[in-house]
């Protein structure tokens, strides 16, 4: 490396083929800062900068009212509460109930299973829309308008858990359950003291999985909860944006609150996160 | 001890398999009844609804009217605006996100500075919520005291209003799904990227072939799959793009990000045209299996 730098003439492509390479790709990472930079500064700008026709991305006065005011005079508290709610309820739901059907699906031999998983998989194919109308209608039914219930339960039927767990299980080698068996373990026993321990990675990534996505959902909330007290971050945001027009500031800053908690997640966890989308991937 | 008390102390094949079907069944049942009561359940209610005029207050009052709704959505100008500007945001958004998240993988898979944090600042705005996506943005691209314009301001006279311009709004908000969801795309090339062996990159070298021929005759065909991958999955998801219009435009200006799914959320709940609305629903689901179809035949993996 350092040689070739020695031997660098101004004209030496592979060098400036590099530069270019660097410049195209901070370029782009520039562009994608800007609105994070922009969403937490004017969160943290009086109104008046804020508002002003010359836009300030670094802040010419720090003030936390917005935040404090948003604590104070709206619902934000509760939208929190609710959301992480509905993402809990639903990873802990998704991991118990995938995980026992994928166990059963690929441990266990029963009649029918087969035609059970094809049609799990075909169910993929279903875009969640098609399912709007009628999901909404069974949801009143069941009285479950305006109750986080309402979306927490229809986010348990999605398969991708299946899937994923289904593939995993299956490649873990027989001799365990067999081995397992011989020592007297009942079925019970080899799911939760075999099967799960060596699934904790593929757990692990599914759980991120599903609570970021049911901390970010927006139709089917948008759909079922109608009562602002029982609405999630991604409703309550749009609310406060199309109350408080001319302060920014503090939609920005409900803006923060919403995405912090994950952004935290994600920076922690980075390297899992992006492992369990590479494995959708090369599964998918 | 004769074979009589043995089998009566071991149990018999049929007894075990017996035994394992209905731990298999136990053990399957609680998915079970999830699937059953919200995905099957409903996809067999909607196909039925859309055949009525569905009374949302009293389903019992409901009216059959066979294929009706099916008709007079082919006959809605609304409904052909939806589909038209369904397809725009398509076309707008896929190619530019495969094409420019398989440019950044390759990028980030050479020998280049700081490739971690890269791939961070690329990936990061996929975890967010679309409501945060499209507020931010809209707030930027506001004509009154947007940084955007600001900036244009001082090389041209009036610059655009991004998001009330019939012609610009589309296009805006397809270059802003691209910022929210090329992560995910992104992430996927550069691990299919990283598994081709760099010893076929030796021996093309040694073989004198350049950057362009290596990238045509080996990373393109050993990454085949995880193209198509993205493909697909980006065509199923932006079919039915939503939060996007719902967030940043409302439909508007004009009904030009009036998208279907847009079209079918409007039908159901602000008019109250349940079985309709179904109906929308059930052929954005014909369209969409149509066109994975055609994907999987043309550009799915040799080993579909």
């Amino acid at each position: 490396m350092s040689e070739s730098v020695l031997d660098a003439t101004p004209f030496d492509t592979e060098q400036l083929q590099q530069y270019a390479i660097h410049a195209g790709l901070y370029g782009v990472a520039i562009l994608f800062v800007v609105p994070y930079i922009y969403m937490v500064s004017l969160s943290v700008q009086p109104t008046e900068y804020a508002i002003s026709s010359v836009p300030h991305l670094i802040p010419p006065a720090v003030t936390l009212s917005h935040y404090s005011d948003l604590l104070t005079d709206s619902l934000i508290v509760q939208w929190v509460i609710n959301t992480f709610v509905v993402a809990t309820v639903a990873t802990i739901l998704v991991l118990l109930v995938d995980s026992m059907i994928a166990f059963s699906l690929t441990r266990l031999r029963w009649p029918g299973q087969s035609i059970l998983l094809s049609i799990i998989v075909a169910s993929f194919m279903v875009p969640f829309y098609v399912n709007l109308v009628p999901l909404f209608t069974l949801v009143a039914d069941l009285g479950l308008v305006s109750d986080l219930l309402g979306v927490i339960l229809p986010a348990v039927a999605n398969p991708l858990g299946v899937f994923l767990l289904y593939q995993f299980f299956r490649d873990i080698p027989e001799e365990y359950d067999e081995a397992a068996r011989i020592d007297g373990f009942s079925t019970f026993q080899i799911y939760s003291r075999i099967i799960l321990p060596i699934s904790k990675p593929i757990l692990s990534a599914l759980a991120i999985f599903v609570f970021v996505f049911n901390w970010n959902q927006f139709i089917w909330p948008v759909v079922v909860l109608q009562e602002q007290a029982t609405f999630t971050l991604p409703l309550g945001l749009v609310v406060l944006r199309d109350t408080f027009t001319f302060q920014p500031g503090l939609t920005m800053a409900s803006g923060v609150i919403a995405g912090l908690p994950l952004f935290v997640l994600f920076l922690l966890l980075q390297d899992r996160i992006i492992q369990a989308v590479q494995f959708q991937g090369t599964t998918g | 001890m004769s074979s009589k008390e043995l089998s009566a102390m071991v149990p018999s094949i049929d007894a075990l398999n017996r035994r394992e079907t209905i731990d298999g069944v136990l053990f399957a049942l609680p998915y079970l009844l999830f699937f059953c009561l919200f995905l099957l359940y409903p996809l067999l209610e909607g196909l039925y609804m859309s055949l009525f005029e569905w009374n949302p207050l009293v389903p019992a009052n409901s009216t059959f009217v066979g294929l009706s709704n099916y008709t007079r959505m082919v006959q809605d100008p609304a409904f052909w605006n939806a589909l038209m500007n369904t397809i725009y945001f398509v076309v707008l958004t896929v190619p530019l996100m495969v094409i420019v998240s398989l440019a950044l993988a390759l990028g980030v898979n050479r020998d280049v500075l700081g490739r971690r944090y890269l791939r961070t600042v690329y990936f990061s705005p996929y975890i967010l919520t679309v409501s945060i996506v499209g507020i931010v943005w809209a707030l930027f691209l506001t004509t009154e005291f947007g940084p955007m314009n600001y900036l244009l301001g001082f090389v041209m006279e009036q610059p655009p209003n991004w998001l009330g311009d019939p012609l610009l709004a589309m296009p805006v908000l397809a270059l802003v799904t691209n910022w929210w969801l090329l992560g995910f795309n992104f992430v996927i090339l550069l691990a299919a990227r990283q598994n081709v062996p760099e010893r076929l990159y030796e021996a093309a070298r040694l073989d004198g072939a350049g950057t362009w021929r290596s990238f045509r005759d080996i990373t393109l065909p050993q990454m085949r799959n995880a193209i198509a991958f993205v493909v697909i999955i980006q065509f199923i998801q932006q079919f039915q793009v939503f939060g996007q219009p719902y967030v940043m435009t409302d439909g508007g200006p004009n009904n030009t990000t009036t998208t279907l799914v847009f079209y079918l959320y409007d039908a159901a709940f602000s008019q109250q045209q349940f079985g309709y609305a179904a109906a929308v629903g059930y052929l954005l689901f014909g369209i969409l299996v149509a066109v994975s179809y055609v994907n999987f035949r043309y550009i799915g993996g040799d080993n579909t």
